[in-house]
């Protein structure tokens, strides 16, 4: 099977379950978002992923191979990390051409390219990078990596918008190009809920849920009017959330959106991706809670 | 194994700038010094004697590194952690080799032109055995590499605290040793014992000098130390 497929996997730190009992997979040539809030557990389970720590309990498969500790397997993948762990002395251009030796897979014409684009300047050294150009620095490695799965994690730390769009464009453009896995651990939502077709939820350590977005999408959205009249229309509807303004309310629903009664002052919208987000993770539950 | 060599290149090559750094620096005291010592005493006394300490001291550095800069920036490029162990004993391999080779020809070239300068290795087995003096310079940088790269892999997986605990612990170990000779173990055994290192080292009975001893004996504390560390970064983690 073409996937990371993550089994059981459990890790603790001292008191600490930094991910409990987690199971899901991604499957290969399509764009993810791994969410979660901070300490949710997602870096965590990338550097598991990637064999910088181990679990406590259960393996990672990379296309039906064991991950730990299996260059075969490492040589399919490549993770850009938030950790600065390139050597701090080297000049960019030398990582290129480090990265290159590194990887077969590696299109050195095409780093030096993207470099030109975000006007990166690969005669300085790392160290002498800003945090954003740091960032750059390591979003041109992955996009010129043509490795079957390549993970983000919080790859627009420190990119001005200019950057992010840039990027995001690039992204897309690597999609068309050929079949890979994109999976992108971030925070900035909204940004990227155009460009996922996935998404994996993990809160607390554990597996929320995953869903395509459109699914996701068409499973919650939220009703605002009065509060007396959305707290009756709320009743026996599974409620995931709650704003309030003053006599104003507004519901977020999990599950399948009825028509309004008639003569209703309530309104109806379709969530996005981030206020449902934020919904599922701040009652801390699954969805059918 | 094309992608072995890579990182073997890598940690060589991100090595030997630093090698030629401390290399031009040390010569470059090592001259005013010696000049110094030449206009003061007439050309009788260097004041410096020993330059491989320096070495010793520099091994040691890079064998800290070894694990600080090159084990996240090979984990990063996907090398399991056994691969990134075996590049980076190449590596130390490498460099102690080198280094042996670069002092023992400038040690004996100094003692050639000026007899009252003593290479470390000299001082110790004399002079005349060029080949025996590169093999045990080699094998001693070589322990002092496994030696700091074990020492840091032990500091990074126990912890500060417990690191500290090992370090008192090993001092008192020393107390006890040091006790034992000279209070419990008989005056006989310490002489056999005495007589079995010194004999480790290359001094046998007779008063003649056999080098192959300290070379295999140095050799076998670096692959008893770099087992050691082997055992310790097979479950590593990055921190």
């Amino acid at each position: 099977m073409n996937a990371i497929e993550i089994k059981n996997i459990t890790k603790r730190y001292k008191n600490v379950t930094a991910l409990d009992n987690v199971s899901f997979s991604f499957e290969l040539g399509k764009i993810y978002g791994l969410l979660g809030r901070n300490g949710a557990g997602k870096t965590t389970l990338i550097n598991i992923i990637a064999n910088r720590i181990f679990p406590d309990c259960g393996e990672v498969l990379i296309d039906g191979i064991p991950a730990r500790e299996n260059m075969t397997v490492h040589g399919k993948i490549f993770c850009m990390s938030e950790a600065d762990l390139y050597d701090k002395d080297l000049k960019v251009k030398e990582h290129f051409k480090w990265t290159n030796r590194f990887y077969d897979e590696f299109d050195l014409n095409k780093a030096f390219k993207l470099s030109e684009k975000f006007n990166l300047d690969t005669n300085k050294r790392f160290k002498a990078l800003s945090k954003g150009y740091q960032s750059i620095f390591k979003l041109i490695i992955a996009l010129s990596l043509n490795v079957p799965y390549v993970i983000f994690d919080e790859p627009v730390l420190g990119l001005d918008a200019n950057h992010r769009e840039l990027f995001y464009s690039l992204l897309l453009k690597e999609l068309e190009t050929g079949e890979r896995t994109l999976i992108i651990a971030t925070h900035l939502i909204e940004e990227v809920s155009n460009i996922i077709e996935e998404v994996v939820l993990i809160d607390n350590g554990k597996f929320l849920l995953q869903k395509s977005v459109e699914e996701l999408l068409e499973t919650g959205y939220s009703v605002s009017g009065f509060a007396k009249e959305v707290d009756r229309y709320c009743e026996g509807r599974n409620v995931i959330g709650y704003d309030e303004l003053g006599s104003m309310k507004i519901a977020y629903i999990s599950g399948e959106k009825p028509a309004l009664p008639q003569g209703s002052n309530l309104q109806i919208t379709a969530m996005n991706l981030q206020k449902l987000f934020v919904k599922l993770t701040e009652k801390g539950g699954g969805e059918n809670e | 194994m094309n992608k072995f060599k890579s990182a073997v290149l890598y940690e060589c090559s991100t090595k030997i700038k630093a090698m030629c750094a401390f290399y031009l620096i040390e010569y470059a005291i090592v001259a005013i010094s010696f000049a110094m010592a030449a206009v003061s005493s007439g050309g009788a006394e260097t004041y410096s004697n020993g330059l491989e300490f320096c070495s010793v001291f520099f091994v040691s550095v890079i064998g800290v590194l070894g694990y600080e800069e090159d084990f996240k920036a090979l984990i990063q490029n996907g090398y399991t952690r056994k691969y990134i162990y075996l590049s980076t004993i190449c590596m130390f391999l490498f460099l102690s080799v080198t280094m042996a080779l670069i002092d023992t020809t400038i040690g004996n070239t100094i003692h050639y032109f000026n007899s009252n300068y003593f290479t470390f290795f000299g001082s110790i087995y004399g002079y005349g055995n060029p080949l025996g003096n590169w093999l045990w310079l080699t094998v001693l940088y070589l322990l002092f590499c496994c030696l700091f790269y074990l020492g840091v892999l032990v500091i990074r997986k126990a912890g500060k605290m417990v690191s500290l605990f090992i370090g008192v612990g090993l001092c008192g170990v020393v107390i006890i040793v040091i006790s034992l000779f000279r209070f419990v173990i008989s005056h006989e055994t310490a002489q056999s014992i005495a007589e079995f290192l010194m004999k480790a080292m290359g001094f046998m009975g007779d008063g003649s000098v056999n080098l192959l001893f300290p070379i295999i004996t140095l050799l076998t504390m670096a692959i008893v130390l770099g087992a050691g560390s082997y055992a310790i970064i097979r479950r590593t983690e990055l921190k």
